[in-house]
Order: structure tokens, then sequence, then C-alpha cells
């Protein structure tokens, strides 16, 4: 048993990176607008479809899409948050959790809409990294690398980056730093909140729907698969601490190394259960994360 | 006739709606009308967390699901007969929330409702991978083929659920208190009220009617498994019924209920090559909801007719429902 230790380790850290990209993305999008979207999961999964249909069509490698997939998803996300923020604003009673309901009935919709257009079956996305692996032999010791995988954390160590970088060093992360501390004040001194509010929607939506497209090539995609990556993508931001972002990077690699271990060390079908008991158990003992800088 | 009490008025209701199966003894006719009622039911209590206490329950369907694996079992392994089967399955149903609610509901606002939805899925799972009930293949019943019982049998219970929170939200000091969290939780702890063991009390009561609906629907369709029992479906659509019916009041959730299954009966019936449109439609009458009524239904009609009334008598805004 032992000697799958070091493939449970790297499998994990190789999962958690993908949940990373999309818990970094929900994260921002709660920090700025105060909105918990339970449509995160499905925005994963038809971003994974798009991803899908574009292959199908163009006979290109589905990682090619991940430009077009960010374009569309970011401006249909960039469209949609003026609802949002209609929901979240005006003189009705619990705004933040009409607007949880709100996004409640888009993934219904969404859900239904893919079920509808791509079917119950389950797919699978082929790229050209599929096949290839790394084989590392120490000793006793092996080691499995497949590069899909690789890919997806280099993938998210690249949104990290860029996104640190457009956060600390650009104005527009200036005004988004600014609407996410002090929204009347922000707009006092000139930013222009609802553009700043519609492009962090856009870029969380674009974010996710692009993760979408490395899960549908590193696991498989069907249409009802958005519940339990919401679940995931909730897993993580609840373990980090809502709105913290630092905590974000800790717990998608503890959802990774949670995952792998079940799968490699316990009965895989009680994957869900653990994950969905334990997700629980932290919102019960340590509702503000592990850390507790959560809000 | 406004002379008579409301409870009476409520009574004579329920017992006119009784009366309709003595008329139309047609099968289909009867199940959905036990449907329907099993539908009022559930929005009610759904209604009662989130209209009255302010706290949005995603895992409803962990009650419904315990209420009928509980009945289920206690039927099959048991050999018990159904009565009692689906009273203990209230029972279990109440259990649960009483023991997952204490702490569960130290969760506030959006954690409450990812809190319960994981539950949900934890509860889902867990009837996945066991051997008791059957896992993914669910349980089979004995059939007792009287459609008539059972729509007695759904009426005695919702009806029932129905007049004891009318009795406890609209009567009693109890709907004020619970309003009172929804407002204010910690002005409420100020005032001398007790958060904890209200919203413990109120969560027992929502959980335990919907536990005996799912003992009678276990035992009246005679096959549950985990997706139809506690898929995310069945607290969907209690959630959108009681929305879409207008949060805070009970009769909005009936009449959500109501308007909601006759559009399912009718798009089962007429589009039923395009069962998934039904979830698009329901998840954009939530968000449309959400968006253009946030009142729901019944509160934007209620709240007109109040505003019409208080101009022909030019006084101000009646806030407290006449009697």
């Amino acid at each position: 048993m032992l000697i799958l230790l070091p493939q449970a380790i790297v499998d994990g850290i190789l999962l958690g990176g993908i949940y990373l990209t999309v818990a970094m993305g929900f994260s921002l999008a709660y920090g700025v607008l105060h909105v918990i979207d339970f449509a995160v999961g499905e925005w994963i999964m038809l971003g994974a479809f798009v991803g899908l249909t574009f292959t199908n069509w163009f006979h290109l490698d589905p990682l090619l899409s991940l430009p077009v997939v960010f374009v569309i998803f970011a401006a249909v996300g960039w469209m949609l948050q003026p609802l949002l923020q209609r929901v979240l604003s005006g003189s009705r009673g619990r705004p933040v959790l009409m607007a949880l309901v709100f996004t409640f009935g888009l993934a219904l919709a969404f859900r239904g809409s893919a079920l509808t257009v791509f079917g119950i079956f389950t797919h699978s996305l082929n790229t050209a990294l599929s096949q290839g692996s790394w084989h590392v032999n120490w000793g006793s010791f092996f080691l499995t690398i497949p590069l899909i995988r690789l890919a997806g954390l280099v993938y998210a160590l690249a949104v990290i980056v860029v996104l640190n970088y457009l956060l600390k060093k650009t104005d527009f992360g200036l005004a988004v730093r600014a609407v996410a501390q002090h929204k009347e004040a922000a707009g006092l001194m000139g930013v222009d909140i609802k553009r700043t509010s519609a492009a962090v929607y856009g870029l969380y939506v674009g974010i996710s729907a692009m993760t979408g497209v490395f899960i549908g090539a590193i696991v498989s995609l069907n249409a009802s698969m958005g519940p339990d990556l919401s679940l995931f993508a909730f897993f993580v931001v609840v373990l980090a601490g809502m709105g913290y972002l630092s905590g974000v990077p800790w717990a998608s690699f503890l959802l990774g190394l949670i995952q792998s271990f079940f799968l490699i060390y316990l009965n895989p079908s009680y994957v869900l259960l653990a994950l969905f008991t334990i997700l629980y158990g932290i919102l019960l003992i340590s509702p503000t994360g592990m850390f507790r800088k959560g809000v | 006739m406004r002379g008579l009490p409301a409870w009476l008025w409520i009574l004579l209701v329920i017992a006119g709606v009784g009366l309709v199966p003595v008329v139309m003894t047609d099968a289909f006719f009867l199940r959905l009308f036990t449907e329907a009622l099993m539908w009022i039911g559930l929005a009610i209590t759904w209604d009662l967390m989130a209209g009255y206490v302010g706290y949005l329950n995603f895992g409803h369907g962990v009650s419904f699901g315990v209420g009928a694996y509980a009945t289920a079992l206690l039927i099959v392994n048991a050999g018990w007969p159904f009565e009692p089967a689906a009273a203990l399955g209230g029972v279990a149903a109440g259990l649960v929330a009483l023991i997952s609610g204490w702490p569960t509901l130290r969760l506030r606002g959006a954690y409450f409702a990812i809190g319960t939805w994981a539950l949900n899925r934890a509860v889902m799972q867990l009837a996945l991978v066991l051997d008791i009930t059957g896992g993914a293949d669910g349980m089979r019943l004995p059939a007792f083929l009287r459609p008539q019982f059972f729509s007695w049998v759904m009426l005695g219970v919702v009806g029932a659920t129905f007049l004891v929170l009318w009795l406890l939200l609209e009567q009693a000091p109890f709907g004020l208190k619970l309003k009172a969290i929804r407002e204010d939780e910690s002005g409420s702890l100020a005032i001398g009220l007790n958060p904890a063991k209200l919203k413990l009390q109120a969560y027992v009561l929502s959980a335990v009617p919907a536990g005996i609906i799912g003992g009678v629907y276990a035992y009246w369709i005679t096959f549950i498994d985990p997706a139809s029992t506690l898929g995310d479906l069945v607290t969907d659509q209690a959630v959108v019924m009681a929305i879409f019916g207008g949060l805070g009041t009970l009769i909005g959730p009936v009449i959500g209920a109501l308007l909601l299954f006759a559009f399912k009966t009718y798009f089962w019936a007429y589009l039923s090559d395009y069962q998934v449109l039904y979830l698009i439609i329901l998840g954009l009458a939530i968000a449309a909801t959400v968006f253009f009524l946030p009142d729901g239904f019944w509160g934007t009609v209620t709240r007109r007719r109040e505003g019409r009334r208080a101009l022909q008598k030019g006084m101000a805004l009646a806030h407290f429902p006449e009697k």
C-alpha cells in the first residue's frame, strides 16, 4: 500500500490544482459582488460542452478552444451581472439570499438546457496530451504523471499569476480591490462600480468555463455533473474561508488529496459521501474556514 | 358568513376538498389529486423555515427521504402495518432534524443553505451505498391499490399540517417570535427570545410533516430510490412553489404548489418528449420570480388589494391581515 503513496499525493496535488482556479474566481466574485453563485458547477459544465462542440466542429485540439471558451463565457457573465446586481440591490428583503435563489434558478435552467442540447451521455475530451504520461521509477516506488493533469496544474498556476498581476499591478485591479473594500467610497473616488463588477463576474465565469475544458479532458463531462462540482467549489471556498483568497490554494490541494486518497486507499463509491460529510463538518466546526479568516 | 371563526373555515375547506375523491373516482385524477396535496405539504413546510424563520433549507428532501425510507424499511423488513410505519417515518425525520439541526442551525445565511445542501447530498450518497436501502436499485413495497384511501390519507396529513402551522404561526405568538428571528436574530435575542431553541423547534416542526408525507408517498408509489426521494428535485420543486407563491404566508405556497403542479401536469401530458425542458422552465421560473416578483404571486396580489382597499377607506395600509 505504501508503494502507492507518492502516486496518491501527486494525483491529489494535480487534481487540486484544477479546483484552485474555480475557487479563485468564486472567491473573487464573492469578495467583490457578495454573491454566492450556486451555478458555479454549471458554468464549468457548460464550458466543457462548448469546448467539446468546438472540437467536434473544427477538429482541433480541445485545449485550443480555451481562448474561445473564455471570451464567450466572459461575455455571458458580463451581460448577466447587471441582472444579478438588480436582485442584490433595491428595496427587497434579504438580498443575499434572494441572489442565491436567483443563481440557483439559473443553475437549474442551465442544467436543463445542457441536458436538452447535449443529451444525458458522458463524453470525454481527447487532447494530444491525453495519451502521454511520464513514468518515474525510484527504487520500489513508481509514479505516473499524465501530461494532461500536468497541463491542468500549469494552467492553474498561469491563471493565478495573471490574476495576481491584474489585481495587484493594474488600475483595474486597484478598482476591484476598492470596490471589494467599500463600494460607496469607491464610487465616490471615481471608480465605475457597474463596469468593475461586471468585469469581475465575467472574469470569474470565463475562468470557470476554461477549467471545465480541463475537467472534461482529465475526468469526463456530462450534463448533470454541475451540482457535484458546485459542492466541490463550496468545499474549497468554505474551507479556505469565504472571501479569503490566500487560503484557497491550501484548501484546493487538500480537496484533491482527500479525493485521491479515498480513490486509492478506500472505496471509490464513498468519495462523494466523504467529501459532503467533511464539508458539512467543516461548516459546523469552523464556518469561517480553517484559517478563520473568512467572513 | 363572516361570523364563522377562521379555523372553522379551514376545516370546512379541508372537508370540502375531502369530498372530491368521492365524486371523482378516476384513478388518474386521484393520482394527480394526491400528488398535488403532497407538494402543498412540502411547500408549506419549506416555507416555515424560509418564509418565517428566514433560513433557506436546501436539504428539505432529507426529511422527505428519511421518512420514506424509514416507512419502507419498517413495512418491508419489520412487517409493520402502514399507519404506525408512516407515523414513525415522521418521528425518524424529526429525530434527524433534531440531531442535525442543533449544529446546522448555528450557520447563518448562505452557509446554512450550503450546509443543508451538503447534508442532503451526503444522505443521498449514504442511501446509494448502504445495503439495507438497496442502493441505487431502491426498495419495493407491497402494493396497496386503493387510490381513494391514499388521497384521504394525504389530505389528512397535509390538512392537519396546514391547520397546526396556521394555529402556531398565524394565531399563537410562536409565529411572531419566528418572524422576529427573521428580521433580526441578535435583536430577538436582546428582547429575551431564545433563537437557538425557536429555530430548532421550527426546524423539527417542518421536518416531521415532510417525513410523514414521505412515508405516505413510499407506500402509495410502492417504489422508492435515492434519486426520487432524496434527489435535488424534491427540494427544488418545493422551493419554486413556495417562492413563486410568496414566502412568509401559508396560503402563498399552497397557491404556488397548485399552479406549478398544474403546469407540470400539463407539461408532462403534452410535452413529455421534452422532459428536460421542465428543468429549464423550473429554473427560469425561480429566477424570474426573484427578479420580478420578490414577494411572490400571493404577496404581489394581496399588496395591491390592500392598497386599493386602503385608498377606498381612506386609511393607512393595513399591516395585519384581518381575521
